[in-house]
């Protein structure tokens, strides 16, 4: 066992590595900021001068073998754009991240696990469909378009709510929910699948044969029992969520970390994308890591395939 | 063979309270892609024929000649003509991306389930890899790199989902290689390529086909994504995202131009989603 | 669970308190977040826009465009090379401490010493020396004679020489001093810049107690928040979204014709546009009055030349190039122009309509020319590739030096030198330069003027309009954009 972890702990690392090197590299394809950092009239001296001032001027090699000497360092680098080390720039933005993918997940959950539990028990009315053709509608509208419909109903025309910005919970529920609607019906199914699955074991059976409504049963034993695979999927939708708020950010000004990589791969910020994408690797990677290592535990035939 | 095709007629007929009546939005799908088919035949107009003091008329009004059923848009263009031609454009972005990322991610999924030691290994820290890197990131280095339009925007959709098919593939294979009948070929001597498509690829195709299904709606919605952002195929030639994008600015002075493009692509992403939950439902006899 | 909970926990930790908006804060929508705030760093709008409140410059221009005083109350040419300017002696910064010659000094050496690497050095870097040669009095040296030196003084700020070489470079950045009209409060990154008021200001101070200014990237958002109230003034509009503001209560648009020169840029080395005859078809499908009247309808000018008679060196009486598609696409088909599939560089930040028609015009008249759009950056590296004939065939820009002068438009564009330009005229090369250098106005504008009859003749770019730079605001701000597109708080009010 401890063995395999190891393995599976040090495939993870290259990983992580690899990533890097390759975002490190392809980003580079793309030319350097410094035409974005300087004046229109800036001559061609000037720029030259500006790459100087920035180390690009340094042979790519030169460059990355800096880049990982300073990695072993845990010295993430500075901002070219700003002139501000990488890590203050991103955990001033956390906060709102982890935010905006906490009240959409509220908002998933408390849509699509009610949906799914509905379709469950009563799967034999047609009246169900309409919730899932409403959770599956809800994730069929581009976000920049339901974005700026929520924000002129709610924000311009009824005047509910601040339109865009942060620093109040009232900010936080539209983007919340233009962003929780993507997932919610991927809840409603999940929920919907395991509740039938626990329908269907033998406990539940003998409680409907000792006369246990339907009510009680639910509340008692099918939620809490079908809440594990919710809390399994959670885990992945997170990091989607943390990629996933790209334009739900832009629409709503919410300065989190996607708004931050737009900016930052737009504006060649390498040193800003690289912190933004290791910390991205380090959350997919690690939560790929601890899925696959329980399910080596649950099935162990996975380990001994993979290890040899 | 007959039993499936009874099977697939039960799919889409509505049974006793099974899943969605989906007939019908087989049906929106089906008429959306013969408008894509047919656009040269069904438009009125050229879709990229601009007429500047036609600007932002409303449906139903006419300009120098010009009957705007659908209202004109920002540059005075037809928008009934540019809906009909923009199915063209987001149908096709999106069956092209999915049959890129789904044969490759499936093809690298079987592979790493199969051969498993460090071919596995490899394809997988490959499908870990590609996972953390932010699309957008990889959408401007392609257009860094080959330059913009509509064969980039394939290819970019196509390198950021073909590791959700390999996970599948993978777990799938996996799973199918351990059978006694995959064993049993195995040891009559069956060579690789024909164990991975005559024995694998049959028996895991359906959860695939299912993935591919959904993430065929997530498509159109990623392309909309990218012309927001900029990235998308290039003006004039529109999807109905790029529309969409164009649109957002002018809900409250020509509210035509995002809702006729919008509600279509609804009506697209929503019917092939239902199909797909449908489809699911079919083929995981759990939920039936 | 105990992930989810965590999750719960975190969206609710969010504070309560929603600013109520009282019309002491005023609030402003930036697109994006300053870069920085140090004067001497980055140079664009989203970072002066604020830092211009917190610092003064060493001259200024009023809301006619004229150069009026500001830290310096004077100043003379005492030769070629040489200007004296007198220091005011009633200025403090924000700490108390007194603004000095010294610090005068300090700044133009500070933005010109290469090691610092300012993005601005092109701009500043004529400027040999700067010395202190008298009682509140400091004479900058220059090159050569550089008649745009006063013009480029208006982009100067004095920065407080104590504080910088105590703090370091980086702290001041992040909280810098200045002697404006508006104080540095906080900047909470990524979310919002405050200033508050400066009551000891020795100039007119604002109106506002404090000013917050906020990054809000999406356009249709930004004029979502000024309808709903959450902010007091807006920036980056284009005609269509004005007109949404235009059609709502309590809010209006406020227009300033600015020194930006919207453009067709043709690259005369590559064939076929390095003939004459096929770049004068071009200029001649093009319709500007379609694209004035029609697309922008606010108020923008035809210019038959890069200039906008807000700058010196607009020659009178210029007639364009007229608008003929008829002629154009006779001359497509007869130099066989059309067989070459040529490219329309672009970039999202450029007005798409604008992009959109002039492809369709070109292509009308039978030229093979298709939209190649990327992001900014990747456009920048074509438009400024290394080798002229890299550049791209076509593109369309907005130009301005913030300078009111020709030069900063025509040298960039159009001299062989630039990293911009398309155009390699010896004779053209040698009137801009001349421009550059003399110091006789009536010789420069001989140039300029002698110029413009070159650029014309040969058809080497193509001048559409004079650019107008929107704003929102609240119905009840009383303001006057000003041509360089500043944004100084302490010339608003709020009307009674």
């Amino acid at each position: 066992m401890s063995v395999f972890l190891l393995q599976r702990l040090g495939q993870a690392l290259v990983a992580i590595f690899g990533v890097m090197t390759l975002v490190f590299f392809i980003q580079r394809l793309t030319g350097d900021p410094t035409y974005l950092l300087v004046p229109e009239t800036a001559t061609q001296e000037d720029i030259e001068a500006m790459r100087r001032t920035l180390g690009l001027d340094q042979p790519l090699l030169m460059q990355y073998l800096d880049y990982l000497g300073d990695m072993l360092r845990f010295d993430l680098g500075r901002s070219f754009v700003q002139n501000v080390a990488v890590t203050e720039i991103i955990a001033s933005r956390l906060p709102y991240t982890l935010q905006l993918a906490g009240g959409a997940l509220l908002v998933a959950l408390v849509i699509g696990l009610p949906v799914g539990l509905a379709l469950a028990i009563w799967r034999k009315h047609r009246s169900t469909n309409v919730l899932m053709g409403f959770v599956l509608g809800a994730q069929s509208m581009p976000t920049f378009w339901s974005g700026i419909l929520m924000i002129m109903v709610f924000g311009v025309w009824l005047g509910w709510l601040p339109p865009s910005g942060s620093g109040s919970l009232s900010h936080l529920i539209m983007p919340s929910i233009a962003l929780g609607l993507l997932s919610m019906a991927t809840y409603a199914r999940i929920a919907r699948s395991s509740v039938l699955d626990e329908l269907s074991k033998d406990y539940v059976r003998s409680a409907r044969a000792r006369g246990v409504g339907t009510g009680r049963l639910v509340g008692k034993h099918l939620l809490r029992n079908s809440l594990i695979p919710v809390i399994s999927i959670s885990a992945l939708e997170i990091s989607q969520l943390l990629a996933g708020a790209v334009i739900v950010e832009t629409v709503f000004a919410w300065p989190g970390l996607g708004q931050l990589t737009v900016q930052s791969v737009q504006s060649r910020d390498f040193v800003v994308v690289q912190g933004i994408v290791l910390l991205g690797a380090l959350v997919t990677i690690g939560v790929n890591l601890i899925a696959d290592i329980l399910y080596s535990v649950v099935d162990p035939r996975i380990r001994k395939g993979d290890g040899a | 063979m007959s039993a499936v095709m009874a099977n697939w007629r039960r799919l889409f007929v509505p049974g006793e309270g099974k899943g969605v009546p989906v007939g019908i939005f087989v049906a929106i799908f089906a008429a959306l892609v013969l408008v894509a088919i047919f656009a040269p035949l069904i438009a009125p107009y050229d879709p990229n024929t601009q007429n500047l003091l036609g600007r932002l008329k409303a449906p139903g009004t006419e300009a120098r000649g010009t009957y705007y059923l659908l209202g004109s848009d920002e540059l005075g263009r037809d928008l009934l003509s540019r809906v009909i031609y923009g199915a063209r454009i987001s149908l096709s972005v999106a069956i092209l991306s999915v049959l890129l990322s789904g044969c490759v991610g499936t093809a690298l999924g079987m592979l790493a389930g199969y051969r498993r030691g460090w071919v596995g290994i490899v394809v997988m820290r490959l499908v870990d890899i590609f996972l953390s890197i932010p699309a957008i990131l990889l959408a401007i280095i392609m257009v860094a790199v080959l330059g913009p339009g509509f064969v980039n925007v394939v290819l970019v959709l196509a390198l950021t989902r073909w590791p959700r098919y390999a996970r599948v593939a993978y777990g799938q294979t996996l799973s199918v290689a351990g059978q006694p009948y995959v064993r049993l070929a195995k040891a009559m001597g069956a060579g690789p390529v024909r164990m991975l498509f005559l024995h694998i690829l049959p028996n895991i195709i359906a959860p695939i086909a299912v993935v591919a299904t959904l993430e065929f709606g997530l498509m159109v919605l990623f392309e909309a994504g990218l012309s927001f952002l900029g990235l998308g195929v290039q003006p004039p030639m529109a999807s109905w995202g790029a529309m969409l994008s164009v649109g957002r600015n002018y809900v409250s002075n020509a509210w035509w131009i995002a809702t006729f493009p919008g509600v279509c692509l609804f009506l697209l992403v929503l019917s092939v989603n239902l199909i797909g939950d449908r489809l699911s439902d079919y083929l995981n006899p759990k939920s039936r | 669970m105990t992930r989810t909970t965590l999750a719960c926990g975190v969206a609710f930790a969010a504070l309560f308190a929603a600013g109520g908006a009282l019309a002491q804060d005023f609030t402003v929508n930036l697109v994006n977040e300053p870069s920085s705030l140090d004067p001497h760093m980055q140079w664009n709008p989203d970072s002066y826009y604020v830092y211009r409140n917190v610092f003064d410059n060493v001259v200024t221009r009023d809301d006619a465009g004229e150069i009026i005083p500001q830290i310096a109350t004077a100043w003379e040419q005492v030769s070629e090379t040489e200007m004296v300017l007198t220091i005011r002696d009633d200025v403090t910064f924000h700490d108390g401490e007194p603004l000095t010659p010294e610090d005068v000094v300090f700044s133009v050496e500070r933005i010109t010493n290469p090691d610092f690497g300012s993005p601005q050095l092109g701009q500043f870097n004529s400027i040999t020396g700067a010395e202190v040669t008298g009682e509140n009095e400091v004479t900058l040296t220059t090159d050569g004679p550089y008649p745009v030196l006063l013009a480029q003084l208006v982009k100067l700020s004095v920065v407080p020489q104590h504080v910088v070489e105590e703090v370091g470079d980086e702290a001041f950045n992040a909280a810098p001093v200045g002697s404006g009209p508006y104080v540095f409060e906080e900047w909470d990154r990524g979310v919002a810049v405050t200033l508050s008021r400066n009551e000891d200001y020795w100039g007119e101070a604002g109106p506002f107690e404090t000013a917050e200014f906020l990054a809000v990237p999406d356009a249709s958002t930004r004029v979502a928040n000024l309808r709903a109230g959450t902010a007091d003034l807006i920036v980056s509009l284009d005609s269509d979204l004005a007109m949404q503001i235009e059609n709502a209560q309590g809010v209006q648009v406020l227009r300033a014709p600015t020194e930006r020169v919207g453009f067709m840029g043709m690259n005369t080395t590559r064939p076929p546009l390095d003939d004459p005859q096929v770049r004068r078809a071009a200029a001649m499908a093009v319709d500007r009055e379609g694209i004035v009247a029609g697309i922008l309808a606010g108020g923008e000018q035809q210019v038959g030349q890069m200039a906008t008679p807000a700058h010196f060196g607009y020659v009178e009486g210029v007639e364009p190039i007229p608008y003929d598609p008829e002629a154009a696409a006779e001359i497509v088909e007869e130099t066989g122009a059309g067989d070459t599939p040529m490219q329309f560089a672009t970039s999202p930040v450029f007005d798409q309509r604008i992009v959109q028609a002039i492809q369709q015009m070109l292509s009308e008249a039978g030229f093979d020319v298709e939209i190649s759009m990327t992001d900014m950056s990747t456009y920048l590296q074509k438009a400024r590739a290394p080798e002229q004939t890299e550049r791209p065939y076509f593109s369309f820009g907005r130009w301005s030096c913030a300078c009111q002068d020709v030069d900063g438009v025509q040298f960039p564009l159009l001299h062989s030198s630039s990293s911009w330009s398309r155009v390699n005229d010896p004779e053209l090369d040698a009137l801009l330069e001349t421009g550059r250098s003399s110091l006789d106005d009536e010789e420069r504008l001989a140039a300029y003027t002698e110029v413009q009859s070159i650029v014309q003749d040969n058809a080497y770019i193509l001048p559409l309009y004079q650019a107008v730079a929107i704003y929102g605001a609240a119905g009840e701000l009383e303001w006057t954009p000003t041509a360089n597109e500043s944004l100084f708080l302490n010339r608003m009010s709020w009307s009674e």
